[in-house]
């Protein structure tokens, strides 16, 4: 494809599309699609159909809207009129209405804070475009980026950009993008590579997810770029093997952008050349930590190696080699049309531009989220998250999974950026929140997650592969009302030991869970420790308890 | 967990004529998957994936073939088949059911859905039902918490799911 072409394209597309007087987007995630998305937009069409508005009203399959709770999800565009928990049943009511007030019995109404406190940049186009349609993408100004950064800048000035706008790893560290971007490009000349992360594992997270889904092209055109920036031809995708959605989409998209020269040789072209492969993970979280995704994509158990070296001099086949999460890279092409400093004037001092949230739990609207960051946790929970249901308390909120930490109520109103959540024992992590109410019990929450670390860990490392199984070993009997005092104590100990011996992130962020949860729950761990110390001394002497 | 070590001493490789990394098979990764690594070893992970795509699971046999194809020893794509929890080294049933654990399936009810597949089949997470119908596994989160709980059977998801529509569910997998 020419540049000429891509902008006819775009050109063709937008037309073709005001043509319309209305559009009936169904939301085609995973979501939606299992409470039956796919038959109402069956339905739609038929009707459609039946009443011969084709040429009026097309019936498109669209990506992620936002609020999964309330699936299906159907929206009649350019009116922005949102249907909710739509049925085949309600086709014919909401076609007969396009020109009319809306079916009041399933409206959504869209002034509510779930929908006016957002800021989408990575979600832009979800819900929006179909997935499954490039053309789709070029419309929204897909590939622009990429024609940009090939035909008017250096790839030094791509970095330079991307260091300006201050984005920072979304995968849950937050290491400054540009500066990677940086290291690669300078590590030296000769075969590179770029891979997405896209092996999302934190429990409570669908970001990755959601924007493989609705919004493939995007990824695949920040990689282009990225691969532009640092001098790489060839990219992976790493992702895990339970997302087959995802799986599929990516396959397409891949495939289009292959067949339409935006991928491949000579792109728009120039002499730069991208080509893009998909792998599938096994169903190992520890594939989520750099250096063990490289082991995986060479062929190998997915263990983690010490570093440095770092990957960005000696990566995938001991190559420089770039690797960003599906989210970051997301944010890449907008980053690059709309220039480093526009990124930059959004969010924090320290965090720039949005986030997408994973909200689940006990929260009255769970779905995805994307909000500028440094709005406070009691923004997104009770404003756009509408509040815990059924009249009960708040008492906790789980973020960055495996790897972080629970914020109770006195933290609420914290902005959200990097340094707050780790101050205040938590991270920032991919992006999963997790709500809890009073019904939760914390410990059984920091065993939950230490019964991941232990079932996920490789085992490469003791502190690790024993100290996760140890502290699971503790937590389930204080759990179970068999602690002691002294259980109590070999457990922080242990949190200490595994925290700074583990070779990788998995193990060294295991801790985190019970590190926060007795920071600010120490209470409940008591009152099981002494409860059981209580039955103990209750039980005549010379019976065994345990 | 995956660095629990396998007993594998005096497994008994069940063998067939027919071989399962088949000479079209070998065309395909010639042609489409090995240009694109820089090693033969780096296809271990989609030729092994291909494998159990076609055959359900990854007999021991293929193991090897897979082994000489790609020209390292048995033992080598043996310990990086074993380490990831996705790959069977066993049959497996027609349908996997994956039953999410995590945390927001675990609020919202995951336990009682495990227990009626429990009961239901009468088989534990890791076990195939006597007909070769049924695999049951918990997975770690498969990214539905926003409509928790949630289970895989085979590519399909089912969310928001009840122990009364999954009942159905499974009583309309033949």
């Amino acid at each position: 494809m020419t540049p000429e072409e891509l902008r006819h394209k775009a050109a063709e597309e937008r037309t073709a599309q005001k043509r319309y007087k209305h559009c009936l987007n169904v939301c085609m995630a995973a979501g939606c699609m299992s409470s039956g998305a796919d038959q109402v937009k069956e339905a739609l069409t038929s009707v459609v159909r039946r009443y011969g508005m084709e040429e009026e009203v097309p019936v498109r399959a669209v990506g992620c809207m936002g609020l999964c709770s309330a699936g299906p999800l159907v929206s009649v565009e350019p009116k922005g009129v949102l249907y909710q928990e739509v049925k085949a049943e309600d086709a014919s009511d909401i076609v007969t209405s396009v020109n009319d007030v809306p079916v009041k019995r399933i409206h959504c109404p869209t002034d509510t804070p779930f929908f006016t406190r957002q800021k989408k940049i990575v979600l832009e186009n979800c819900g929006k475009v179909d997935p499954e349609r490039l053309e789709d993408y070029i419309a929204a100004d897909g590939y622009e980026a990429l024609l940009k950064v090939l035909t008017e800048m250096k790839p030094a000035e791509v970095v330079q950009q991307v260091t300006i706008s201050g984005l920072r790893g979304r995968g849950g560290a937050g290491f400054p993008t540009g500066l990677k971007w940086g290291t690669v490009s300078k590590a030296g000349t000769g075969q590179k590579y770029v891979i997405c992360n896209a092996d999302e594992g934190d429990p409570g997270a669908f970001m990755d997810r959601a924007v493989l889904e609705s919004d493939p092209h995007r990824v695949l055109e920040g990689m282009a770029v990225a691969g532009y920036a640092v001098g790489a031809d060839r990219g992976y995708i790493y992702i895990r093997a339970e997302y087959p959605l995802a799986i599929k989409r990516l396959r397409l998209a891949i495939r289009q952008a292959t067949r339409a020269g935006l991928l491949g040789n000579q792109i728009f072209g120039t002499t730069f050349n991208f080509n893009i492969e998909l792998r599938l993970g096994a169903g190992a979280f520890v594939c989520g930590e750099e250096t063990a995704l490289i082991a995986s994509i060479e062929g190998r158990r997915g263990l983690p190696r010490p570093r440095p070296p770092f990957p960005a001099n000696y990566g995938l086949f001991g190559r420089p080699t770039l690797i960003n999460n599906v989210e970051t890279l997301a944010n890449i092409p907008t980053i690059i049309r709309n220039g480093g400093a526009w990124f930059a004037s959004i969010g924090t001092e320290k965090s720039k531009g949005t986030k997408v949230f994973a909200l689940a739990g006990r929260v009255q609207n769970t779905g995805l989220i994307e909000v500028p960051m440094g709005v406070t946790l009691r923004e997104i929970i009770f404003d756009i998250g509408g509040g815990i249901p059924e009249g009960k308390k708040f008492k906790a909120v789980q973020t960055g999974g495996p790897s972080g930490g629970c914020i109770p109520e006195q933290h609420l109103d914290m902005p959200v950026d990097y340094e707050s959540l780790m101050q205040v024992g938590s991270i920032m992590g991919s992006g999963g929140m997790i709500v809890m109410d009073e019904t939760s019990n914390m410990v059984d929450v920091a065993r939950f997650f230490m019964e991941f670390c232990m079932t996920e860990s490789c085992g490469k490392c003791v502190p690790c592969r024993v100290g996760t199984y140890q502290m699971h070993e503790l937590l389930d009997r204080i759990h179970r009302g068999q602690g002691t005092p002294t259980d109590l104590e070999l457990l922080k100990e242990l949190c200490d030991v595994v925290k700074n011996t583990s070779l990788c992130g998995l193990g060294q962020t295991s801790p985190n869970p019970v590190l926060s949860t007795l920071r600010y729950f120490e209470h409940e761990y008591q009152e099981l420790i002494a409860a059981a110390n209580q039955a103990h001394a209750a039980t005549p002497a010379g019976e065994v308890t345990r | 967990m995956a660095w629990i070590a396998k007993n594998s001493a005096g497994t008994q490789i069940e063998r067939r004529e027919q071989p399962y990394l088949t000479d079209e098979l070998k065309a395909k990764f010639e042609a489409e998957v090995l240009p694109r690594y820089p090693t033969r070893l780096a296809a271990t992970l989609p030729v092994l994936h291909e494998l159990q795509h076609r055959y359900h699971y990854i007999p021991y046999q293929a193991i090897e073939e897979a082994a000489a194809f790609l020209g390292v020893a048995p033992a080598q794509v043996l310990d990086t088949a074993s380490f990831y929890e996705e790959f069977w080294l066993e049959p497996k049933g027609k349908y996997l059911i994956m039953v999410c654990q995590s945390l927001s399936c675990e609020l919202l009810g995951h336990g009682s859905l495990l227990e009626k597949i429990k009961s239901k089949l009468g088989i534990a997470p890791g076990q195939t039902t006597p007909d070769g119908r049924f695999t049951l596994m918990t997975a770690e989160c498969l990214g539905s918490c926003g409509t928790a709980p949630c289970a895989l059977v085979n590519e399909t998801l089912y969310e928001n799911i009840s122990v009364d529509n999954f009942d159905r569910v499974l009583d309309s997998l033949q």
